[in-house]
């Protein structure tokens, strides 16, 4: 069973949000960078930057962070199969900058510690911030988002599938009970 | 039906057939373009002391809905039509429109070249004119002699608070001549609304502790409100989340430091095409200004344009840079039609909803 949460309009609605409170928080977009987590959040930072792009007629960076092997809940004995090597892609540097970190979905925060420890290698933000499309609840670490699209209270048994046009074809936010 | 005249400050005469009420009436002249929403249009506030134009040649071919007034007690000084047509009976068993404005004490006058009308307005630029029964002289020094109110705020608006009660977000509409799309709108989004009249204070808001803020539309120049308005306004943005529309959105800009110029012409109806900034989005909407924020005058450090007339350059759209506060120039509420900016009250809601 699958039910639609967030539709089309509501999430080009929500990142419309969250652009203006980037703005909003930052006093503008100067030295700002974006970093989306792979997969599904590098699309989501990426139209955040062509929006903040529309609004304030500059390019804010924007990077492809792959966190695998900052994780601290996939066992690394396979093998049987190479990992699938995936990489971040960040051609800009980090220090002193402004990051702004963009996921699709807030969980038990597991991931965005590992992509915070993935941005600390490689320099030393002035500050991060975190931005998701959906915060579920569930937290299993001390983290919290600074801009949130929607906030959808649910139950660990179900799963929330994000969809973005990009790679799934269309958008949108579903709750599917196991 | 009689044969009425409508007569123009310049001196002519364009005689026709009176419907509505029989009344003399006194008014700016403005056309409006939009091809539908007659009623919503004859019943909105920002008509105050006007005469209202329809290039849509037949209009009251669908009657009077009960579900379509944009006020209670319209204020508008009369319509004129190329034709009206009489079909009392529509599927929610209402009223005629001419029934209607008789009720209401409008003239209406038909049979006359509209398209001629409006383009000797577009020449003139707006213009004063009457509805009478004898296009003499003493008419025309009736007509030179009328001056028009510049108090149309105080004159529509709610003079005492009212209440619209649900059980969602607690919002506080400042009506300035508000339009019932405004109240419907946020009703269909259960917001608990209390109304109050256009000069309350900000500590009269603070203290129904609002979840959010609406600054109505209303009819006039945003320039002859006090400048108290304008402090209240500047200290309620700081606080509260802010949504403001059409006089509003005027106001809102006047408070953050822009300046608003008058229109030769003023700009009534929905064929514009409206550019949404953030994502480059085309949108129609209905528009109705007669003064728009001066464009150079926007100090950027403050304040975002948010949304462009494509034909004429006008700002629709502003945000504030600084706290959750947005307006456009434009009718969002879609009463009438389109509706392609309603979900602009989705993201009211939403922006009220990230302040829990």
């Amino acid at each position: 069973m699958a039910k639609v949460v967030v539709d089309a309009m509501a999430m080009q609605r929500a990142l419309t949000r969250i652009t203006y409170e980037i703005i909003e928080h930052n006093k503008g977009i100067d030295g700002l960078v974006i970093l989306g987590i792979k997969t599904r959040g590098v699309y989501l930072a990426q139209r955040i930057a062509s929006r903040l792009k529309q609004l304030e007629n500059a390019s804010v960076p924007v990077g492809e962070l792959d966190v695998t092997q900052y994780r601290d809940d996939i066992e690394h004995d396979s093998q049987d199969t190479d990992p699938q090597v995936t990489v971040s892609k960040i051609d800009f540097p980090v220090t002193d900058k402004k990051v702004i970190l963009v996921d699709d979905v807030l969980y038990t925060g597991r991931t965005i510690r590992a992509a915070m420890s993935a941005i600390m290698d490689l320099g030393r933000p002035k500050q991060i911030n975190l931005a998701v499309l959906v915060d579920r609840g569930h937290r299993e670490l001390p983290i919290r988002a600074d801009f949130v699209g929607k906030n959808i209270p649910s139950s660990q048994q179900e799963r929330i599938k994000v969809s973005v046009s990009e790679i799934d074809g269309h958008d949108s936010v579903e709750i599917i009970e196991r | 039906m009689a044969q009425r005249f409508l007569i123009l400050e310049d001196g002519s005469i364009y005689p026709g057939h009176g419907f509505g009420a029989g009344a003399t009436t006194t008014g700016e002249i403005v056309f409006n373009t939009s091809m539908l929403g007659y009623q919503e249009i004859v019943t909105n506030q920002i008509y105050h002391n006007q005469i209202i134009v329809f290039s849509q040649p037949i209009v009251g071919s669908i009657g009077i809905a009960h579900d379509a007034y944009e006020s209670i007690l319209p204020t508008a000084k009369g319509m004129v039509v190329r034709d009206v047509t009489d079909i009392s009976k529509n599927r929610q068993r209402s009223l005629s429109l001419d029934q209607f404005l008789k009720q209401h004490n409008i003239p209406g006058i038909s049979g006359i070249d509209t398209r001629h009308l409006i383009r000797q307005i577009n020449q003139t630029g707006t213009i004063k004119g009457s509805i009478v029964d004898v296009a003499d002289d003493h008419a025309f020094d009736q007509l030179h002699a009328t001056v028009l109110t510049s108090q149309q705020v105080a004159q529509v608006a709610t003079p005492r608070p009212y209440p619209n009660p649900n059980q969602g977000y607690n919002v506080v509409v400042i009506d300035f001549g508000l339009k019932h799309g405004i109240l419907r709108q946020l009703s269909k989004r259960d917001c608990n609304v209390t109304v109050l009249p256009w000069d309350a204070s900000a500590q009269d808001v603070i203290n129904l502790d609002p979840d959010g803020v609406l600054l109505s539309t209303g009819p006039g120049s945003p320039l002859d409100l006090p400048e108290s308005v304008l402090d209240m306004i500047r200290t309620i943005q700081e606080r509260i989340p802010l949504f403001a529309i059409g006089l509003g959105h005027e106001l809102f800009a006047l408070a953050n430091g822009s300046e608003i110029t008058k229109l030769k012409l003023s700009h009534h109806g929905a064929n514009h095409p409206i550019r949404k900034v953030i994502t480059n989005e085309i949108i129609y909407a209905m528009e109705s200004q007669e003064y728009v924020v001066d464009p150079d005058s926007v100090d950027r450090d403050r304040l975002i344009t948010t949304y462009l007339d494509i034909i004429d350059g006008s700002i629709q759209g502003l945000r504030h840079r600084d706290y959750p506060a947005f307006s456009v120039q434009f009718f969002p509420d879609g009463a009438p039609g389109p509706n392609d900016s309603v979900d602009l009250f989705d993201e009211f809601i939403e922006i009220m909803g990230t302040r829990e």
